[in-house]
């Protein structure tokens, strides 16, 4: 069935970044505990405040249950227990929703402050550590040493990716 | 003047439909060139076109349709067969004619041009090269070739710029002719590309006078609107928004109480309600649709089947959502493949059988109570339930015990296990082992249903049940821990509320299972929020407060078999617009999708079939053994529900189902002991637990850390048998043997799954533990009374004996109504008790007959059966019956014979 990606604000065209600056990427960021994390600007469709989560009992752990973004239903998926970031490190503030992912099905992505757009320069992403503490680096496509702390750039992708397919 | 305009009128729209048709007839005749219906119906609308241009005086339609008849006349005649160049010009002559029909709508005449003419010549010399067999005839004639010798010359350069102008070239002059004068590669190659594209709209006209008017094809006005299927969804999805605006207003409107805006609303509501349904017409299209195509496929199967069809489509106009229609297409086709391969006998066969020489199968289609109806019947062999119960033995899809107990009607459902075929032998129609379980699986997927009826040497039905449209259904909106879910309507049977004082009088608790007892069927419980629940750690206080509420349940029908779920509260029903669910969640089963509440907020929708397959094991056999004991209750021989458990893992024990109140775990730590006695906490009482090893000759309780405890409500009392492990719930038809193990507190012994079980008398027992126990409030009642029980199983028999015999009654027992009646004649007896179902002479009768003789006028009958239905209850009070009552419950029993027997003394005294 069609689902209604015209409600969905235009996608953004995808030479914008280049014609700004070839030599860097703007970065969406949010926070999760202590960690900052960071999606390219093109992969976010839209961010919400709070929306209503209706919890689906049997669901994977990680979904924190279904939205209604108007008329459409997506899967609201937890980004602390997606990446496996310790319980200690949620604490009760207001949660924001970034919704990301393809046109057709996106994804509602749970997180807790909303940070800046930063234009990172190119030459500054690196591959990731082998290691970062409480983050399951399978979700984690690079990250940038920013002055004060680490950006961690997460993958999408793999955010997205159905249980069965991981 | 006018008449003959209204006329013309009628004879425009008329043609103009049959050309449409045409079109599309053309395309298919073109795929299934022998079909000879096909043929016959161009034939018609051609022949039609060449009448009326005839009556009009349309010379140069009427000659293009002539020679178009001409053609097909010979294609129906078997003389020429379709090839593409037939195809080709016959549906060139159908652009010409349309051409001219819009030339007729816009001018009222016909256009004067000669290429009209020149194409009536080519068709002219076409058609008679068809006639005599050097087109058509001959099966390999390459389209080049046919083009050149046929078309070739002169004549393709006129007709091919009709095409050329008609697709891209409305502007372009005749150097166009020329040119493909030249190119003949290139003609053909434009041949090709017209048949391919058979709608191009002609345009002979504007050929030679575009640059003066534009094309007067484009008036060729059309009533329908190719829609893309996309595009319709989209509406659907949005006037599904709407709905749920809509109630949403509704709500705010009403909580307003603001006049204007109700009006308003209302207003608003009944378009919104009729936008709907217009958007949902748009996606109706006819069963038709599906069903033109079978008589094609019944012809092909009946010929290589040897077999001879007839095929009878009835209620094709019947509208179904266009998504259902492509889901029920294949199940359609298996049913049918399966009444034709396995249904209809071949003819002779059928000869001897005494039925007509030619099978008959209908397929049916109409609407009833807001869903969609489909049947396949046929008049073949049908199934024989014996047949198949074999069958099933055979592969290993249920036991020989199993078999024996299914009712025909189960048998029949066989069929739709997986690996089930019923052919003899496996043809290349069907019986590949792949069949009717996923015809059913497909149509429980849509909501719907499947019936079967049969009937051996009469013939078959499949009746399909399928909702209208999958995109809004109707639901039963329910809370469960706070949430709110919605049910389909489709699978819901009624709803039940239990106040705390029926839950604990109805509801059973075996093992970790519910059940409730509604109307005599044994219906297993299902708690939503303990299905739901892994999320939601579920406290047993909270566990308990549910016990206090009342208990609200839905009963469910789940394709063949029925369950209660148990839910917080009720809501409302609603219709609401059904949404997927996204690919982390859709591997749930126990979700169907999800739906947006008049607040905007997401529910979930359950999957009724899904939660039913997560039932565990234990509760699905009991589910079976419910149905089993609903079916069995009007078999003639008696069914038992029993529970089997073990003192010693080496002796198995029974007990009738019946008279446990529920089963229940404790640690031995929490037995205390009380004098000689021990008891233990449970429910905030004090309750008795009894060992049976005390009371029965049998093997001891081992030391367990944790027993098993039966419990027992009797006189409101509770009171439990300490066990260390519950076996089993069987449904079985016991044939009790009771010489073998002659004691007290045993009613006697039969083989249950291979083991010698004992059945326990339970009152006796009791009786045993302390003989005050059982003893109900003496008020008086004659306690010398002597009661007559016609009874004819013998484990009855020994349990009514024995908590009737406890009370202080003096009992006569008679093996059946005729012994009963004897006994009669010579004993004194001061009330009767008698099973209805019975040898020789049933309770019924024996009732009858009591009531037919002054003496005994007096004298009170008590039925006591395991019938329980109310017009059981009606037939037995008609015979004269004073009380009718299930004759395990033994409260109840007790207390009518002590009614009874009073109400006996006062009517003596008066």
């Amino acid at each position: 069935m069609a689902r209604q990606t015209e409600t969905l604000p235009a996608e953004a065209e995808p030479g914008v970044i280049d014609i700004r600056s070839a030599d860097t990427i703007q970065f969406s960021t949010f926070y999760f505990g202590r960690h900052l994390f960071g999606l390219p600007i093109e992969e976010i469709i839209e961010i919400n405040r709070a929306l209503d989560v209706t919890p689906v009992p049997l669901a994977p752990d990680y979904v924190e249950g279904v939205v209604n973004l108007r008329g459409q239903i997506l899967t609201a998926i937890h980004l602390g227990r997606r990446i496996g970031l310790s319980i200690e490190e949620e604490d009760d503030s207001r949660y924001n929703n970034v919704i990301t992912g393809n046109r057709e099905e996106p994804i509602c992505l749970i997180v807790q402050r909303i940070g800046d757009v930063m234009a990172i320069p190119r030459n500054q992403i690196e591959p990731p550590p082998d290691l970062i503490s409480g983050v399951d680096v399978e979700y984690v496509r690079n990250v940038c040493k920013l002055p004060e702390n680490l950006l961690i750039i997460l993958d999408g992708k793999a955010l997205e990716a159905p249980p069965n397919a991981n | 003047m006018g008449m003959d305009e209204d006329i013309l009128k009628d004879f425009l729209a008329e043609s103009k439909e049959n050309l449409e048709r045409l079109d599309q007839e053309f395309v298919e005749l073109e795929q299934e060139p022998d079909n000879a219906e096909l043929i016959k119906s161009i034939f018609r609308t051609i022949h039609t076109i060449k009448g009326t241009s005839g009556f009009f005086g349309f010379t140069t339609l009427e000659g293009i349709a002539h020679f178009a008849e001409d053609i097909l006349s010979k294609l129906r005649d078997g003389v020429a067969e379709v090839n593409e160049e037939i195809t080709t010009v016959l549906l060139q002559s159908v652009d010409y004619i349309k051409a001219i029909l819009a030339s007729l709508e816009q001018t009222g005449k016909e256009p004067d041009d000669v290429v009209y003419l020149d194409f009536i010549v080519d068709l002219r010399n076409f058609a008679e090269k068809v006639a005599n067999g050097s087109v058509g005839a001959a099966n390999d004639t390459a389209p080049a070739e046919a083009s050149e010798s046929n078309t070739g010359g002169e004549n393709a350069s006129k007709a091919e710029p009709v095409q050329e102008t008609s697709e891209e070239k409305a502007a372009d002059q005749p150097e166009d002719t020329k040119q493909e004068d030249n190119k003949e590669p290139e003609t053909t190659g434009k041949a090709e590309e017209q048949k391919t594209a058979p709608k191009a709209p002609p345009a002979p006209k504007p050929k030679k006078r575009a640059p003066t008017t534009p094309a007067p094809t484009t008036h060729l006005t059309e009533t329908h609107v190719r829609v893309d299927v996309h595009l319709l969804d989209k509406l659907m999805n949005l006037a599904g928004e709407l709905v749920l605006s809509r109630n949403r207003m509704a709500q705010i409107a009403t909580q307003l109480d603001d006049a204007d805006l109700l009006t308003a609303n209302q207003r608003m509501s009944l378009v919104v309600t009729e936008l709907q349904e217009q958007i949902m017409k748009t996606r109706m299209q006819p069963v038709g649709n599906v069903f033109n195509k079978f008589p094609r496929i019944v012809r092909d199967l009946a010929k290589s089947a040897q077999k001879q069809i007839q095929l009878q489509i009835k209620g094709a106009e019947t509208e179904l959502d266009r998504s259902i229609i492509e889901v029920i297409k294949d199940p359609l086709t298996h049913m049918v493949r399966n009444s034709i391969d396995h249904g209809v006998e071949p003819p002779d066969i059928r000869v001897q059988k005494g039925k007509p020489q030619v099978g008959t199968l209908i397929m049916k289609a109409y609407h009833e109570g807001g869903q969609v109806i489909i049947e396949i019947q046929d008049d073949g062999a049908g199934m024989d339930p014996e047949k198949l119960r074999e069958k099933a033995v055979e592969k290993g899809i249920i036991s020989p015990d199993q078999a024996t107990s299914l009712s025909d009607r189960e048998a029949l459902m066989l069929i739709f296990q997986p690996g089930f075929s019923t052919a003899e032998k496996v043809t290349n129609i069907s019986g590949r082992g792949v069949g009717m379980d996923v015809v059913k699986t497909n149509i429980e997927k849509l909501g719907g249903t499947v019936e079967l009826k049969s009937e051996v040497n009469v013939g078959t039905t499949v009746r399909i049940k399928i909702p209208l449209t999958l995109a809004i259904i109707p639901a039963l909106i329910v809370r469960a821990a706070g949430q709110r879910y919605a049910i389909p309507q489709v699978n819901l049977v009624e709803l039940v509320c239990l106040s705390p004082e029926a839950q604990k009088k109805d509801v059973q608790v075996i093992g970790n299972s519910e059940f409730y007892r509604l109307r005599g069927q044994i219906l297993p419980l299902v708690r939503l929020k303990k299905i739901l629940g892994a999320g939601m750690e579920l406290a047993s206080e909270q566990d308990e407060e549910d016990n206090k509420a009342s208990m609200n349940i839905v009963v469910l029908n789940s394709g063949d078999r029925q369950f209660g779920l148990v839910v917080d509260a009720i809501n409302d029903s609603e219709e609401i617009v059904v949404k997927p669910l996204g690919k982390h969640l859709k591997h749930i089963s126990c979700y169907a999708g999800t739906t947006l509440m008049g607040d905007g907020r997401v529910a979930l929708i359950l999957d009724i079939v899904g939660i039913a397959s997560t039932l565990n094991l234990r509760a699905e056999d009991s589910l079976h053994e419910t149905k089993m004991v609903a079916e069995s209750r009007t078999a003639e021989e008696e069914r038992q529900f029993l529970l089997l458990f073990s003192v010693d893992p080496s002796e198995c024990f029974a007990l009738p189902l019946a008279l446990v109140n529920r089963l229940d775990k404790i640690p031995a730590s929490r037995i205390e002991h009380v004098g000689s006695r021990e008891v233990v906490q449970y429910r905030g009482k004090s309750m008795p637990v009894i060992r049976l090893e005390n009371y029965l000759p049998i093997s001891p309780l081992s030391e367990q850390e944790e027993y098993h405890l039966i419990v027992f409500n009797f006189n409101n009392k509770d009171v439990a048998f300490l066990v260390s492990q519950i076996e089993d719930s069987v449904d079985i038809v016991i044939d009790v043997e009771e010489e073998t193990f002659r004691q007290e507190g045993i009613l006697g012994s039969a083989i249950i799954k291979d083991k010698t079980t004992l059945f326990i008398d339970i009152y006796q027992i009791l009786q045993m533990y302390d003989p005050d126990f059982l003893r109900q409030e003496q008020d008086g009642s004659p306690i010398n009374a002597r009661i007559l029980m016609a009874e004819d199983s013998a484990f009855y028999r020994n349990l009514l004996h024995s908590y009737i015999s406890a009370e202080g009654y003096e009992i006569i027992t008679a093996e059946d109504g005729q012994q009963a009646w004897e006994l009669l004649q010579t004993e004194e007896v001061d009330l009767v008790m008698t099973d209805i179902e019975m040898p020789r002479m049933n309770g019924l009768k024996l009732a009858q007959k009591i009531r037919g003789n002054a003496k005994f006028e007096k004298l009170p009958i008590l039925a006591v059966t395991s019938l329980s239905g109310e017009e059981d209850k009606n037939k037995a009070m008609e015979a004269g019956v004073d009380e009718y009552l299930p004759k395990l419950d033994r409260d109840q029993v007790l207390t009518a014979v002590k009614n009874l027997l009073k109400s006996r003394e006062i009517k003596e005294a008066a």
